[in-house]
Parts: C-alpha cells; sequence; structure tokens
C-alpha cells in the first residue's frame, strides 16, 4: 500500500479554517479501510460505555440467578440498541447539533426544559452508582477508596482536558478494547458451549416462572441496555466529530459492531455470574462475586473482574458527564467542543467536571443512601426513556428537518413496535410498585 | 508514505482517479453545510405528533401519581 499525506487549502473558505489535511490511497478498498477507521468511535464507545458498573451489576446478578437462560433476552436487545442508535446517527450527521439542541428548537422550551433536566437528573444519579462500582471494587482490591476514588475521577477529568477530541476518543475506544477481556473471563469460567448457544437461540423460561424478580431483573437488563444518555451523547459525539453526510454508512456499521460488541460482553458477564452460581454463591454485589469467583479460578481471575468493574465504570462516567456537558452547553448556547482548549469552553468542561468531582464526592461520604440513589436512577430511567425514544421517533420522522435521512416506513414499524415494548415494561414495573403481588414470588432460590 | 503539500481544489478531490483516493479525517475536512434548524422553527403539529405528545404527558402524569402513591404506601 503506498499511502500519501496531503495538505490541501479549504477552497472557497474561511482562511482561518485549517486546510484539508487527507491521506492518498490506492486501492478502492483500502479507501474504505482508512474511511471507516477515520469514522469509527462514536457508535463503539456508546455502545461499550452502556455495559458500566450498573450494567455489569445487572448481567452478573442475572446470570447468578438465572444461569443462563436470559441470554436469549440479551440477543434480542441487539436491534432493538441498533436500530435506537441508529436514528440517532442520521440526526446527528443530518443537523450537526446535539439531541438536546434539537428537543429545544423543534419541540419547544417546556419539552427542552423537561428532557434537559430529567436528563441531568438520572445521569447524576448514574454516576453516583458508578464511583460507588469504583469505590467497592477498590476496597475488594485492598486499595483505599480515599485515595482511590479521588485519584479515578482526577484522571477522568485530565481526560477530557487536552483539547483535542481525537486524543479523548483513542484513549477511550482503547478502554473499550480493554471490555475483550470479559470474553476471556467468560472462556475460563463458561458452562459448555452448547449450553450457551441453545440458550442464547432457544427462548426458555426459568424453572419458577413468571416471578416478580424475573419480571424486575428483565426489566433492568431492557434498562439497562437502552439508557437515555446513550441518545444524547452519541448525536453530540458524532456532532463534536463532524461526521459528513458520506460517512453515514461507516457511521452505521460502527454502531452496528458497537452493538455486537456490548452485548456479546453481557452475554460474557451473565456467564461469569452463572460461573458463581454454579460455585453455589449467592449474588450480592459484583466485587463481591469477583472475590467468590477468585476463591475457585484464582487471584489473577478475581482482580481481572474487579478491573473490568472499573473500567467500566470509568468508561460510563466519561460518557454519561459528557453527554450532560454537551447537554447543557448546546442549550445554554455556550461553545461545546472537545476540540476546544479549558479557557475557550469554561462552561463547557465545568459541567464536566462539576459532574465527576459531585458524584465522586458524594460517594466518599459515610454512609450516603447509596440504596436510595440507585432507587432513584431506576426510577427516573424509567420515566425519562419512553419519553426520549419519542422524542427521537418524532424528529426522525420530521421530513422537513430530515428530508432523504428521515425513517422509512420499515424504520417506523420497528421504532414503534421498540416504543411499544417499552412503554409496556415501564407500565409492568409501575403496577409491580403499586401492587407487589401481581407476579408470584420465587418459591425454592436460584434455578439452573 | 509520503507527503504532499501541493494546494488542490475540493473539485479534484473528490474527483477521485481510477487508482488514487483521497481519505480526510472528518476533524480535518471542510466543515459540511447541514440541515439550517434555527430557520425551521418548532415542528408542526400533525395529528401524530400531537397525540405522541398527548400520549406522553398521560404516561408522565401517570408515572408522577405512581411514584407519589408508592411514597406515601412507603412513609405509613
Amino acid at each position: 500500500m503506498e499511502n500519501k499525506v496531503l495538505t490541501m487549502p479549504a477552497a472557497g473558505l474561511d482562511t482561518d479554517l485549517l486546510p484539508v489535511r487527507g491521506r492518498v490511497v490506492k486501492s478502492k478498498w483500502t479507501r474504505d479501510l482508512l474511511t471507516f477507521l477515520m469514522v469509527f468511535g462514536p457508535g463503539l464507545i456508546v455502545m461499550v460505555a452502556d455495559n458500566d458498573a450498573g450494567a455489569v451489576s445487572t448481567y452478573s446478578q442475572a446470570g447468578a440467578q438465572y444461569g443462563t437462560h436470559l441470554l436469549w433476552i440479551v440477543l434480542l436487545l441487539l436491534p432493538v440498541c441498533y436500530f435506537i442508535q441508529e436514528m440517532v446517527v442520521r440526526l446527528g450527521i443530518a443537523t450537526g447539533k446535539g439531541h438536546a439542541a434539537m428537543i429545544y428548537q423543534r419541540f419547544g422550551k417546556w419539552w427542552g426544559l423537561f428532557s434537559l433536566v430529567d436528563l441531568q437528573a438520572v445521569n447524576f444519579l448514574t454516576l453516583v452508582t458508578e464511583f460507588a462500582a469504583i469505590n467497592l471494587a477498590l476496597s475488594k482490591m485492598g486499595v483505599d477508596p480515599r485515595y482511590g476514588v479521588p485519584l479515578a475521577a482526577a484522571g477522568l477529568v485530565l481526560l477530557v482536558l487536552t483539547g483535542s477530541y481525537r486524543r479523548w476518543e483513542r484513549t477511550v475506544v482503547f478502554l473499550c478494547l480493554l471490555d475483550f477481556a470479559w470474553f476471556w473471563i467468560a472462556f475460563r469460567l463458561g458452562p459448555p458451549v452448547g449450553q450457551i448457544v441453545k440458550h442464547t437461540l432457544a427462548p426458555s423460561m426459568p424453572a419458577g416462572g413468571i416471578t416478580a424478580d424475573l419480571m424486575f431483573l428483565v426489566i433492568a437488563i431492557v434498562g439497562t441496555t437502552i439508557a437515555p444518555w446513550q441518545l444524547f451523547f452519541q448525536q453530540s459525539c458524532i456532532a463534536d466529530k463532524r461526521l459528513r453526510f458520506a460517512d453515514v454508512k461507516w457511521a452505521r456499521l460502527d454502531t452496528f459492531l458497537g452493538a455486537c460488541v456490548t452485548i456479546t460482553a453481557a452475554v460474557c458477564m451473565m456467564i461469569a455470574g452463572a460461573a458463581s452460581q454454579a460455585h453455589g454463591f449467592r449474588f450480592t454485589d459484583p466485587a463481591q462475586m469477583a472475590a467468590d469467583i477468585g476463591t475457585f479460578a484464582g487471584p489473577l481471575m478475581r482482580n481481572l473482574i474487579l478491573l473490568m468493574m472499573i473500567n467500566a465504570a470509568v468508561l460510563g462516567t466519561t460518557a454519561i458527564s459528557l453527554s450532560s456537558a454537551w447537554a447543557y452547553g448546546e442549550v445554554r448556547g455556550w461553545p461545546h467542543s472537545l476540540q476546544l482548549p479549558w479557557r475557550q469552553a469554561r462552561g463547557f468542561y465545568s459541567m464536566y467536571l462539576i459532574c465527576v468531582a459531585a458524584a465522586a464526592g458524594i460517594v466518599l461520604i459515610p454512609r450516603a443512601p447509596l440504596q436510595l440513589i440507585i432507587l432513584g436512577v431506576q426510577v427516573l430511567a424509567g420515566v425519562i426513556l419512553p419519553s426520549a425514544v419519542i422524542f427521537l421517533q418524532l424528529l426522525l420522522n420530521d421530513k422537513e428537518l430530515l428530508g432523504e435521512y428521515a425513517n422509512k416506513p420499515w424504520n417506523n414499524w420497528v421504532n414503534w413496535t421498540i416504543i411499544i415494548v417499552l412503554f409496556i415494561l415501564s407500565l409492568i414495573l409501575a403496577a409491580q410498585v403499586t401492587a407487589p403481588n401481581l407476579f408470584p414470588s420465587a418459591v425454592g432460590g436460584p434455578t439452573t | 508514505m509520503g507527503t504532499m503539500a501541493s494546494p488542490l481544489d475540493l473539485e479534484t478531490r473528490n474527483e477521485t482517479r481510477k487508482d488514487h483516493f483521497v481519505v480526510v479525517h472528518p476533524l480535518d475536512d471542510v466543515p459540511e453545510t447541514k440541515v439550517d434548524t434555527e430557520s425551521l422553527g418548532p415542528m408542526a403539529m400533525t395529528r401524530s405528533v400531537r397525540f405522541s405528545l398527548l400520549s406522553l404527558r398521560a404516561y408522565l402524569i401517570l408515572m408522577v401519581l405512581l411514584v407519589v402513591y408508592h411514597v406515601v404506601m412507603l412513609a405509613r
């Protein structure tokens, strides 16, 4: 391959713009690969960051309680998360603006403010749970969280302060690729491949049938796989990276690959939970699960799971804090780009800093009501998700806004089906809250 | 891999020759003209948009009532 780098002035544009820097390649195949690698990033990051600390906890709990029986539900979520994020890709590329800005402009101040406040609240509470996970994992590793948590927070702030989107993206993509360690963990701990394939491809119900615990866990799995911040994050990320109309197909591929990685990692987390259950351990939290697994798989495995838990929390924190900072910056009209240095985007970076610092600070408060915060995350996420997806669906049907990038009829069929299922799950959750005996309680403990 | 610094105009870049292609990173590229969202104003309230927003309001009111109910029950 004989590649060249060329620099040329941006014809017909302001002279203060950077000259176009391109790479000359000889084959079509190389051109496509290189273009994909340049566009690659937002899709993978949003999907892998979605497997945050809460997701590690939910998936491993599902494995610990129901073995590999719920793997098929995770597989069903692959097209769901792809189709939702694919809409965000089109919207971001066509408008070059973030999701919060679009809701403000197209639905008015009231809905704009509602979405923003709800997003900020649920994001902040989620951030607290991320730092709680870092705290938990560090404690299990013998590191004093009083030093470890502030250090992690400082690292997360420094990550965005380089004034270069590319530097941030490369670092975060590297952290995302570390998620492949879950594959090795599952491979080492995993039950027979035949059982995994069977429970992934053939829907089956755990012994005991539909119980309140099972319903709650299924809703938690759906809720953790499709989170409201993802819509805001990916659209702003695409706008910040300035993806072009020609990049749509590569951004879709990026999103699809990201969805495949995140779903496979989720399956691996469930397998790890199932392995601890198979050895007779009862699930309390993922850090304890790592310690339990360490007793039969060795200290290396224990530390690896704890490190992956920290990595998940770090990825979740940077993505969620950025989605908050981008959304706030868009609505306030502040400069809001990772390409800008601190002095040119003080409001944007301050928002990120406040999110990270406050969440880390709360976790370090002795006897902070973390359980109440986790409940708050679930309630708020349940409220915001269907509304965020409805706004997305309406925006994607806005032909005046998107023209040829608007939804096709088949898109609408798929998306309305997803929205209806999400609403039904939210209503089941609400019904369970008001009528706790709606579904029978589990009898006889976990099933295999 | 060599470096080429000769200026080229956009037409030359886009008009890829049979054996040469130019690949530009989005951040190094000339900013594209996007949809002018500012001039569009608020979304037209068609029947489906109105119905969706109304359903959303009903859903939100229901959720808030359920949360309030749950809090009251817990407080008892």
